[in-house]
């Protein structure tokens, strides 16, 4: 555009601007009527989707994990209510609500054994177990999604970390720092001594007894007296190796 | 699984704090559960009756493990089966138990059915016959322990199901059912 001297000059700049302002604004409109007619199609073929994979949605726990992700994408949650669209067309509700209750059983059987504490893989192996013929395989993602439901229950139901491990709580009791340690240390061998923990931790003898009679008296802990170098052992079923444990039998 | 012979041992038999004896609570509540089972079982399959404490019971050693009870251990879970009516002291010492991995109103109902599938009904057999003859060879009875045998036997004779006779020596110790 030409630049021209004066007020004429300027009152053109201006004019101009404005028309740029404008231009700016419907490109921003058109940009934003044209994601939401994306998101639009897009939520319609996420449902095209959904009711012609049904099948495999249900069997396949990648592919559900996969379509779990998708529907993240855009702010769809098939679970948020057991009613509705989603969960109808998918009866996924009802697969997680089944889940949580048997996830809640085991938890429950277990309690006497571990102290309210399980490893995430154990479970899993424990449900899989329990389901056998059952209308497809439940993956670990399945077992984090129908805790993740657990916890509007207010169970007390959290899935923690230790280490590389994840666990599941299902008793109120809070773990604190110094007892993840523990349980992190607990992971090589699935029990440490006091003097382990005094060494590998730098803590004081005081701390770690502690540390260590609270997690026996939670019932998350066992103690064993027959080694023959005399040193008692604190075990952690929560980290044991599935085989070390019993029950599973009887599960 | 590991195996004691034959005998197919449950997992927590290999997890060395169950070899010592839990001070809480609810742990302990809950490992003496496990070994009174396991006992029952053990002793079941293998027709023992007596466990003797200072005896070496390959139950109560786990030489993978390298675990053993302690006679602490010992006495508590054979204890716990004693309050619950399925073992008995069989001295002050509680150093010898004896299961009853049947009960003895058990043994009596056995032997009732043994008497039945015999056609003893009204029939005589002796002691000798029953624990060690052909006729029981097979069933639960063979082999039974002598103190066990005659505490059911008691218990059938009061209900006037049968009568004891004695014979001219312990060998000839017969019974006379009446079902």
């Amino acid at each position: 555009m030409r630049r021209r001297p004066g007020i004429g000059g300027l009152q053109t700049a201006a004019a101009a601007r404005d028309q740029y302002k404008k231009l700016g604004e419907n490109v921003a409109k058109t940009r934003t009527d044209m994601m939401r007619e994306q998101l639009s199609t897009f939520r319609s073929q996420l449902e095209d989707f959904a009711r012609k994979h049904k099948n495999d949605i249900r069997k396949n726990p990648a592919f559900r994990s996969q379509f779990h992700e998708m529907c993240a994408k855009v702010g769809v949650d098939p679970l948020a209510s057991n009613k509705g669209f989603w969960a109808e067309l998918l009866g996924i509700g009802d697969f997680y609500y089944e889940l949580g209750v048997q996830i809640v059983d085991i938890c429950l059987a277990t309690r006497p054994l571990n102290g309210g504490l399980i490893n995430l893989q154990e479970l899993c192996q424990l449900l899989r177990q329990r389901r056998k013929s059952d209308r497809g395989v439940v993956s670990e993602d399945d077992c984090l999604r129908a805790i993740s439901k657990l916890k509007v229950l207010g169970s007390g139901f959290e899935v923690i970390s230790v280490g590389k491990k994840k666990l599941v709580r299902s008793v109120p009791t809070e773990l604190n720092k110094d007892h993840n340690e523990i349980l992190e240390l607990a992971q090589g061998q699935g029990f440490v001594t006091v003097d382990e923990v005094e060494r590998r931790l730098s803590w004081t003898s005081g701390r770690a007894i502690d540390a260590l009679d609270t997690l026996l008296d939670e019932g998350l802990a066992m103690i064993d007296d027959g080694h023959k170098d005399g040193k008692r052992r604190y075990w952690f079923p929560c980290v044991s190796p599935i085989s070390s444990l019993t029950g599973i039998d009887s599960l | 699984m590991q195996k004691l012979g034959e005998f197919k041992l449950p997992h927590f038999f290999n997890y060395p704090p169950y070899f010592t004896l839990q001070p809480v609570r609810d742990t302990r509540e809950k490992q003496i559960q496990l070994w009174k089972e396991l006992i029952l079982d053990y002793c079941k399959i293998q027709k023992l009756f007596v466990i003797a404490l200072e005896e070496e019971f390959p139950l109560f050693t786990n030489t993978v493990t390298e675990r053993s009870l302690t006679n602490e251990a010992r006495e508590a879970f054979l204890s716990a089966l004693v309050s619950e009516g399925r073992a008995e002291w069989m001295d002050k010492g509680h150093r010898k138990c004896l299961i009853l991995w049947h009960r003895i109103q058990d043994w009596a109902d056995i032997l009732l059915q043994f008497a039945k599938d015999n056609g003893l009904e009204d029939g005589v057999v002796t002691i000798e016959e029953i624990r060690f003859g052909t006729e029981s060879q097979g069933t639960e009875l063979h082999g039974i322990d002598r103190t066990i045998l005659n505490r059911a036997l008691k218990l059938l004779e009061q209900k006037g199901k049968l009568v004891v006779f004695k014979g001219t020596s312990t060998d000839d110790e017969g019974i006379k059912f009446s079902v």
